[in-house]
């Protein structure tokens, strides 16, 4: 009988272990390999000179490494960490395993930010993200204020919540695709690698405010219990100590600023905040004191290979990130359904 | 029989509404500790919004509660829940837990926001299993039980949390007669054993009166009457409530009334 | 005594000259570039990366072309630049393919190449010179500084006289025109996209003797048959890559409107796209094709 209650510190210290040793994995292939060469054994040990010699031997080599390539690893695990954090917030906020960290209308919003920056012709940073952070937060707020408009009671029903979120996301469809139609051809194409994700426009100033996102992830861990009872239904877990209201309206704050930062530089990456959770869940049970941890490290270093792949796979040029987690993030989670069905 | 000064519960002139909705309109009682208080009544007479109110779900509109002499308002949520546990009626299965987590989870209120479970949490767990005779499906997943071994479940969960106060809302709704004898009488050890107040809405009028020490009629979300079974259970009192023809005999299973809805075919004279 | 002074004096004028920023940008200095833009050139680049396909081609013109060491996709004339290593396209450069060819400098377009691209270039110290043509002068400019930048002063300065002979050349023929017809300048279908007034093509045909009918302050704005119909264009010069269809089908796609004076008098000219959208001295070609394009139905109406 104690095999259930095998020590939770254990097995969390084994787990982030672990999973801090595939992303340093992860990240090291994804700094030795590029656009511009293979990979190879001597490339990994070059790649690790490089990293950890004061001098560099080869200075374009250490240029491509560190100017070119560490940003963009950086900025992949960042936003892989909280787009699967943020699906499993939303998963467990909503009791909805379909949640995805866009569901409340943040992709939307944040779209129709980025267009408008984009089609008023400002750059990336700070111009192009900072109407995009403003997008996702206007469109979240109004899907808050139509919820509780609704709702009879003080409290913010999930359903209406949910409801809200897909109706905007489908308005604001709507709203991109007319801006598209009339912007000119150039910017067409800027449009269109935001929407798909796009990490090659990342520079090493924006990091400050990427990492704003890391008090993020330290509040919702220490969330994690809450979580777990917010699993067992809104009452039970308010009869088992929780203070439903404050602690939803935390973490719903929480995630969705954190999602908005990422998304807001990164463009929108899908099926990472709906795949990731699931396939930790599927591993490691319902947990979220596991859950937590493995998401932010599996999701970081799941979007470090996504990358990679995007970068390398493609003859033609690198292609946008965003197609590479669907192509993958899809069958990957129809395989997950037809398993748990069994 | 309650022979404590300060009752366990009390209601004064309490009502609850959903908007335009009256729920419980001006009830008024009290329960005394130790007691085994069932309550019964048609569907919609506001039994379940009751336990809700008793467990500090929902605020009243107008009206009292107290809890042990304090008034309800007065308790902070994580006091409140090691003071009252709840059993609802269905237990949500999107996220399975084991058994094991799930009971565990009744420890919650004693381990505040980090606190992680020690030794002497797995052995209130493991107890708390034994009592309910569901420690042999420790590691299965919720979503792989009956329905009674998983009410047993979610007892042993309010178990854990150590409550003076266990509100159950019809907790043998979907269980068969055996599983139905076993939750009662889990409760009527639990109350013997360690004085807790088991407060619990029935459906099944007969097990109202074998278990409970004092019952609660409600109608239209108010007090029809409150006592005795033997009290309560009057078959005029019954065609009140429930608007139905009931046959009120003597149990020979112990000295309480036993009721029998009569089907209309009876009727005929 | 005097002697060493001489010598010394000598010396000195020599070095001064050497050194005075009048000795142009023949040696490594800080320049400014078509954008504005401060740059720190090479004395004597040899990994040139060009950002665009013009761009490459300009280097060719100047015969140049053994200092180039990578350009962008669609770099495709003269057909030598197919061999070039590739650094991804103008609108998405490919840092680290850039960064691993080690250029000495780059040439970048002002429209079309990402601005963020050339900044994190430059923040990582290498020469990124920006080029700006945006009508026929500017093209002569940007030929000119590319030119000095390599060494091809006297190239240079040819292809510019040539160019402006040959504008003037067909200047001189507009002139003794009267009539300015409408043209029309089908860019792209399904939309319909033509040129603007803030375009190369607006001025290749005005310059031709024609009146551009989408004049206006949108560079690429649409049209459907309903407002050409209203336009009625008296000329309609169709671009061959326009929506990637065949010459035959982009022809019939007018020819069911013979309610137009184009489609009636048989004025439908398909033309060769790369002579009209890449900014190079190509242009000219264009221009020369759309004034014979332009006149010759003038004599053909003017012998009516």
């Amino acid at each position: 009988m104690h095999n259930s209650f095998f020590s939770l510190t254990t097995r969390l210290l084994a787990l982030c272990g672990l999973l801090l040793l595939i992303m340093a994995l992860c990240g090291l292939l994804a700094l030795a390999w590029g656009s511009s060469s293979g990979i190879s054994l001597a490339k990994i040990s070059e790649t690790l000179q490089t990293l950890f010699c004061a001098k560099a031997r080869d200075s374009v080599a250490a240029a491509i490494v560190w100017q070119v390539r560490l940003p963009r690893v950086v900025l992949a695990a960042v936003v892989g960490a909280t787009l699967a954090l943020g699906g499993l917030v939303f998963q467990a906020l909503l009791r909805n395993p379909l949640a995805e960290p866009y569901i409340l209308g943040v992709s939307g919003g944040s779209a129709i930010g980025a267009i408008i920056g984009i089609l008023l012709g400002l750059s990336p940073f700070p111009g192009v993200t900072a109407t995009a952070f403003v997008g996702s937060m206007t469109v979240l707020v109004l899907v808050l204020l139509l919820a509780a408009g609704v709702s009879a009671r003080s409290a913010v029903s999930r359903d209406t919540l949910l409801l809200g979120g897909v109706m905007m996301n489908a308005f604001c469809g709507a709203v991109i695709m007319f801006l598209i139609s009339v912007s000119q051809t150039a910017q067409v194409h800027h449009i269109l690698f935001w929407l798909m994700g796009d990490f090659s426009v990342f520079s090493v100033e924006q990091l400050p405010v990427l990492l704003a996102v890391l008090p993020c992830f330290l509040i919702i861990f220490l969330m994690a219990r809450p979580l777990n009872l917010l699993l067992l239904g809104r009452e039970t877990a308010a009869s088992l100590g929780t203070e439903v209201k404050r602690v939803s309206v935390l973490l719903l704050a929480t995630t969705t600023l954190m999602v908005s930062i990422v998304v807001s530089q990164s463009g929108l990456v899908g099926f990472v905040g709906l795949v990731i959770p699931h396939i930790f869940r599927t591993l490691l049970g319902p947990d979220h004191r596991l859950l937590i941890p493995a998401s932010i490290l599996g999701g970081g270093s799941y979007m470090i290979l996504c990358d990679l792949l995007a970068r390398t796979l493609p003859a033609g040029g690198e292609m946008p990130v965003g197609i590479v987690t669907a192509l993958v993030g899809a069958p990957l989670f129809i395989y997950l359904l037809w398993r748990s069905r069994r | 029989m309650s022979k404590e000064m300060t009752p366990a519960v009390t209601l004064e002139n309490v009502t609850l509404a959903y908007g335009r909705r009256t729920v419980v309109r001006d009830l008024s009682l009290q329960v005394g500790t130790g007691d085994f208080f069932v309550i019964i009544g048609p569907n919609g007479a506001g039994k379940t919004s009751l336990v809700k109110l008793l467990a500090g779900l929902e605020r009243p509109a107008a009206g009292l509660i107290t809890l042990g002499g304090r008034p309800l308002t007065d308790y902070r949520r994580w006091e409140l829940s090691r003071l009252v546990a709840v059993v609802p009626q269905e237990t949500a299965l999107d996220f399975p837990f084991t058994v094991a987590e799930t009971v565990l989870m009744g420890r919650a209120p004693h381990l505040g926001l980090l606190g992680m479970e020690q030794p002497a949490d797995y052995r209130i767990a493991e107890q708390a299993m034994r009592f309910t005779e569901v420690d042999h499906l420790a590691d299965r997943r919720l979503d792989q039980l009956s329905g009674g071994e998983r009410q047993r479940v979610v007892i042993a969960r309010a178990l854990c949390q150590q409550p003076r106060v266990i509100l159950l809302d019809e907790p043998t709704a979907a269980l068969d007669p055996a599983h139905q004898m076993k939750v009662m009488d889990l409760m009527e050890r639990f109350r013997h054993e360690q004085g807790v107040t088991v407060i619990m809405v029935s459906h099944d009028l007969n097990l109202a009166a074998m278990y409970g020490d004092r019952l609660l009629l409600m109608r239209d979300g108010a007090v029809v009457c409150a006592g005795l079974p033997s009290a309560v259970l009057t078959y005029e009192l019954l065609e009140q409530a429930y608007g139905c023809v009931m046959l009120v005999e003597e149990n020979t299973l112990g000295r309480v009334p036993r009721v029998t809805p009569v089907p209309a075919k009876y009727l005929a004279k | 005594m005097r002697t060493q002074l001489l010598i010394i004096f000598s010396l000195f004028f020599v070095l001064s000259l050497l050194t005075t920023p009048w000795a142009g940008i023949a040696r490594a200095g800080l320049v400014t570039d078509g954008a504005g833009r401060q740059v720190m050139v090479p004395a004597d680049p040899r990994r040139v990366i060009t950002f665009a396909p013009n761009l490459a081609e300009i280097v060719y013109l100047l015969g140049e072309e053994q200092r180039l060491a990578g350009t962008t996709t669609f770099s495709d004339y003269p057909p030598a630049a197919r061999e070039l290593p590739r650094v991804g396209s103008y609108v998405r450069p490919d840092l680290e393919k850039i960064v691993a060819l080690r250029p000495d400098l780059c040439l970048a377009s002002q429209d079309g190449n990402p601005r963020h691209v050339v900044d994190r270039l430059a923040a990582m110290g290498i020469a990124v010179y920006v080029v700006n043509p945006q009508s026929l002068s500017g093209i002569m400019t940007a030929v000119k500084q590319i030119g000095t930048l390599l060494h091809a002063d006297k190239r240079a300065a040819e292809l510019v006289a040539a160019m402006r002979q040959r504008i003037e050349a067909v200047a001189r023929q507009v002139a003794a025109r009267s009539d300015r017809p409408l043209v029309f300048f089908q860019i792209d279908e399904a939309p319909m996209i033509s040129a603007g007034t803030n375009t190369f093509i607006h001025e290749l045909i005005t310059l031709a003797g024609g009146r551009n009918a989408a004049a206006g302050p949108v560079a690429y704005p649409r049209y459907d048959w309903e407002k050409i119909l209203a336009l009625d264009p008296e000329i309609v010069i169709i671009s061959s890559m326009a929506g990637g269809r065949t010459k035959e089908e982009l022809l019939a796609g007018w020819r069911r409107w013979p309610q137009l004076a184009a489609v009636r008098n048989n004025r439908l000219h398909v033309v060769d796209a790369d002579l009209f959208d890449r900014a190079t001295p190509r242009l000219v070609d264009g221009l020369e094709h759309l004034a014979g394009i332009i006149q010759s139905g003038q004599e053909s109406a003017g012998a009516q």
